[in-house]
């Protein structure tokens, strides 16, 4: 070997050393993650929760077959990355995909994940008895059959783009040894509830409600090791609480920070924020049915005209920004800028006050006796909004457009309300105009609920403006149908800017979620549908830890002792 | 003695009774079942909305609801809490004695704190002292719970960080220290809280003792005693505290509802995982079961509280004993 290649080899060598020692010393497991959260989970099966902190704690102990990207592509199986499942294989006629379980995979209890959990978990989800909101969601799958250990096949009843994201992302996968001799009606109850056993990076260490869960680090993971060796939830019911805990450092990371926190997470420079793109939209909509006859148009909003009236009476720009400041960008429609299939230039209704006013004039909407309001035929033009009591920024948002409007000569009563009373009013559409929120899917699909013809005619259906249009039906169905994401995005667009000139809601603020972190954490990319993704990925480096972050995992609290902890 | 124990059992039945019927029928007329709000989601169809009341029995008429509750209620079972998904008896035999403990501290500090004022104010009648102090009391008699609460958890654990910031101990640390440690944690965890409470509830009692302690000064004895040549110290002490402490018991029962909502808003504030805390959330999630739970048990708490204390003046005023 020539002296010259020597070195090189030599050089190679040391780069290979500093690449290979430098990650590790720096990365290497440890350190405690304390979230600071303000609510208790609500039970601990992937089928079962509903609440934002449960899927946080279920997503970092439970697996799935596979992974959604990033981008939050759901056609086909594109971006998404092997979990449990170390590969899959399409069948001819694309209504089956045969997934292959990874060998290595395993249960925190120790006992293999086989092709028959992934079968149990269909079967369970889909139990009447159960009762799980995801049986709904994945009813394109007819059933899952196991050739072998290995390998669990779905049979689709129809070939539809997002069929990879339904079997895969809506289930994460439990173990059949452990739920098997529990009836699923009583599983919400079950002690395997309450101490799940899954296949994630981290496994469940405690829970105490209304106080603390704790997860640690499953090292012999078949993905490999987090590098994080705890996550605990410290909860706290209280949001001031909450933000208390994080402000003073008793925790690393407060997950939605509100605008008049920011000035106070400033003082600190040890604290920073960072924002990300979620998957929620804030509106406010009319009901466009007479809340008191169903069957006959509301006597104001039931005028497609009068809606964009009030619309261009609106300045969300300034509007967002006096509520959100930069927390929140004006809402394009009923979708989020985080879909691919979210065109961002959608074309709007304008702001344009003189022009509403115009507009309201020519449908006969005058103020004849020169109080402020508007009348037609004795009538005011006089609405009640509804707001829940518990969103401070909402009620702020109905304020603000209640001063907006009134400057267009209409009249808005703001009745905040009880949250399960707003819900109930909606869904009995006993309401002129409410201001609500979706958060979403990483699919776009649950619009045909939210503002479709479906969701306003079924009794039970989410679409409480009553808004229908069968051309927005038809390209969100056409959307929703497509394997070309081009069209896909171009029947989308379609259908968002029907609704947008239909106008059945104000497209107020999406919201960007902010969270709040200490300095010495390191964190991967927040997703948006889930920050918490990634956490595995987050770490602490040696030399920034705590003594809170050395606390020993070896150890049972002792609060676990005797409870069938893994 | 036994007779007048039966009828104010008899009579403490009665009123539980009819203080869950009420809480039965304003929660189950509130809009909203404990359904409603976490299944807010367009993914929910009405079949699995349908499948859940029905397990739970919510689809059932109102009448044939009340009757199933209290045919359970009167076997000793609470029912199953639907935001805590197990029984409301585990929930509540989690919770109460944290609650229990706040306000038994606040009790005896807040009836100790008081006694000591309104004695500092007598001995002092008329004084700068009791004038200031008589203001101090009336402005936190004034001042409502959640205020004071808020603000000194801002400025003891944020501003001043002397305490920590909520719960019973520290959750991520606490089970992983030793015992000592772990003493000092609780300890540290319920100072704030309990302090709060019994600085709310101490400006009642110091008025009411003060106003006590006025009444019996003119007494005869009180003149005997002071012509024996006993100090003023030795005479509120041991001859006008005694007297005018039999009020004060009347107070220690109506203290009870009162300490009780108190300690709801201390709990909610200062994360305190306490029966007040569970309640008021299970109002908002409408978890019929664990809000009738928690007001029985809230109204047997109050309704013994108010016969301990007759229990006591009748033992301690011979008076009422004879009657």
């Amino acid at each position: 070997m020539a002296p010259l290649n020597r070195t090189r080899l030599l050089c190679a060598m040391l780069l290979c050393a500093c690449v290979g020692t430098e990650p590790q010393s720096g990365k290497s497991l440890g350190g405690t993650l304390v979230i600071s959260t303000g609510s208790n989970p609500d039970i601990l099966v992937p089928a079962l929760l509903s609440s934002v902190q449960a899927a946080q704690i279920v997503d970092l102990v439970y697996d799935r077959l596979a992974n959604i990207g990033d981008s939050l592509n759901i056609l086909n199986d594109a971006g998404f990355t092997p979990r449990l499942a170390d590969g899959w294989t399409w069948g001819r006629d694309s209504l089956t995909i045969a997934f292959h379980i990874d060998p290595r995979a395993k249960w925190h209890d120790g006992a293999p994940v086989r092709s028959n959990d992934v079968r149990f978990t269909f079967q369970s989800t889909t139990d009447s008895t159960l009762g799980s909101g995801t049986a709904a969601l994945i009813s394109n799958i007819d059933s899952v059959t196991t050739p072998d250990s290995a390998t669990a096949v779905f049979w689709f009843h129809a070939r539809s783009p997002q069929q990879f994201y339904d079997a895969t992302f809506q289930m994460p996968i439990i173990p059949e040894h452990i739920w098997k001799g529990v009836p699923p009606a009583s599983w919400r109850g079950s002690e395997a509830a309450r101490h799940p056993i899954g296949s994630g990076q981290y496994r469940f260490v405690r829970w105490i409600p209304g106080a603390v869960v704790e997860l640690a680090a499953d090292t012999a993971n078949y993905r490999g090791s987090p590098k994080l060796s705890r996550v605990i939830w410290s909860i706290a019911p209280d949001f001031n609480t909450a933000v208390t805990r994080f402000l003073s450092g008793e925790t690393d990371f407060f997950e939605a920070l509100r605008l008049e926190n920011l000035p106070e997470v400033a003082r600190h420079p040890e604290l920073k924020t960072k924002k990300y793109r979620g998957l929620g939209y804030i509106f406010a909509q009319f009901n466009l049915r007479d809340p008191v006859n169903h069957s006959r148009p509301h006597p104001i909003f039931g005028n497609r005209d009068l809606r964009r009236a009030l619309t261009m009476a609106t300045d969300r720009v300034t509007l967002v920004r006096s509520v959100y400041d930069s927390l929140a960008i004006p809402a394009l429609g009923p979708t989020v800028r985080a879909y691919p299939t979210t065109d961002p230039n959608l074309a709007q209704i304008p702001f344009d006050l003189a022009r509403a006013r115009q507009l309201l004039d020519s449908l006969g909407w005058r103020d004849a006796n020169g109080d402020g309001i508007r009348e037609r035929n004795g009538r005011p033009l006089q609405f009640s909004l509804i707001v829940p009591n518990s969103s401070r920024p909402r009620v702020s948002v109905a304020v603000l457009l209640q001063e907006q409007l009134r400057q267009a000569g209409v009249k808005v009563d703001v009745e905040q309300l009880d949250f399960p009373v707003l819900i109930e009013r909606e869904r009995k559409r006993a309401f002129d105009a409410a201001i609500g929120q979706w958060n979403t899917q990483p699919s776009p699909g649950s619009i045909r609920g939210t503002w479709g013809t479906a969701g306003s005619r079924a009794s039970s259906g989410s679409n409480y403006s009553s808004y229908e249009n069968p051309i927005f039906d038809a390209n969100v169905d056409s959307a929703l149908s497509s394997f070309n994401p081009a069209a896909r995005k171009a029947y989308f667009t379609r259908a968002y800017e029907t609704i947008i000139q239909d106008a059945p809601a104000i497209w107020l603020a999406e919201p960007l979620p902010t969270v709040g972190y200490h300095s010495r954490l390191q964190l991967a990319p927040l997703r948006s549908d889930a920050y918490w993704a990634h956490i595995p990925d987050w770490w602490i480096p040696a030399d920034k830890r705590i003594p809170r972050d050395n606390a020993p995992t070896s150890i049972v609290p002792a609060e676990s002792a005797g409870k069938k902890t893994p | 003695m036994l007779r007048y124990l039966g009828g104010r059992l008899v009579q403490a039945v009665v009123i539980v009774a009819i203080v869950a019927t009420i809480t039965f029928a304003l929660i189950h007329l509130a809009p909203g079942d404990p359904f409603s709000g976490v299944m807010d989601n367009p993914n929910v169809n009405e079949r699995v909305r349908t499948t859940l009341r029905a397990q739970y029995g919510l689809d059932r008429p109102l009448p044939e609801q009340f009757v199933r509750y209290f045919g359970l209620l009167a076997r000793g079972d609470l029912g199953w809490s639907f935001s805590h998904d197990r029984p409301v008896t585990e929930v509540l035999a989690t919770t109460l004695p944290n609650t229990l403990l706040l306000m038994a501290i606040a009790l005896t500090g807040s009836f100790a704190l008081g006694i000591l004022i309104a004695l500092v104010q007598v001995a002092r009648r008329g004084s700068t002292t009791d004038h200031a102090l008589s203001a101090i009391s009336l402005f936190f008699f004034s001042i409502p719970d959640f205020w004071l609460a808020i603000l000194a958890l801002l400025a003891f654990t944020y501003w001043l960080p002397l305490f920590p910031v909520g719960g019973t101990v520290d959750a991520v640390t606490h089970d992983y220290m030793g015992l000592g440690e772990r003493i000092v944690d609780r300890l540290r965890h319920l100072a704030l809280p309990a302090l709060t409470l019994t600085v709310l509830a101490s400006p009642g009692v110091a008025r009411y003792q003060r106003a006590a302690l006025l009444d019996v000064l003119p007494a005869d004895y009180i003149r005997t005693a002071r012509l024996k040549g006993l100090t003023e110290r030795e005479i509120l002490r041991r001859h006008a505290l005694r007297n005018a402490l039999l009020p004060i018991i009347s107070l220690l029962g109506l203290s009870f509802p009162a300490l009780l909502t108190g300690a709801f808003f201390i709990e909610k504030i200062f994360s305190w995982p306490g029966m007040g805390l569970a309640v008021i959330t299970a109002i908002g999630s409408r978890d019929y079961n664990l809000v009738m739970g928690g007001v029985i048990l809230g109204s047997i708490m109050v309704t013994a509280g108010s016969l301990l204390a007759d229990l006591l003046y009748a033992w301690a005023d011979p008076r009422i004993r004879a009657r």
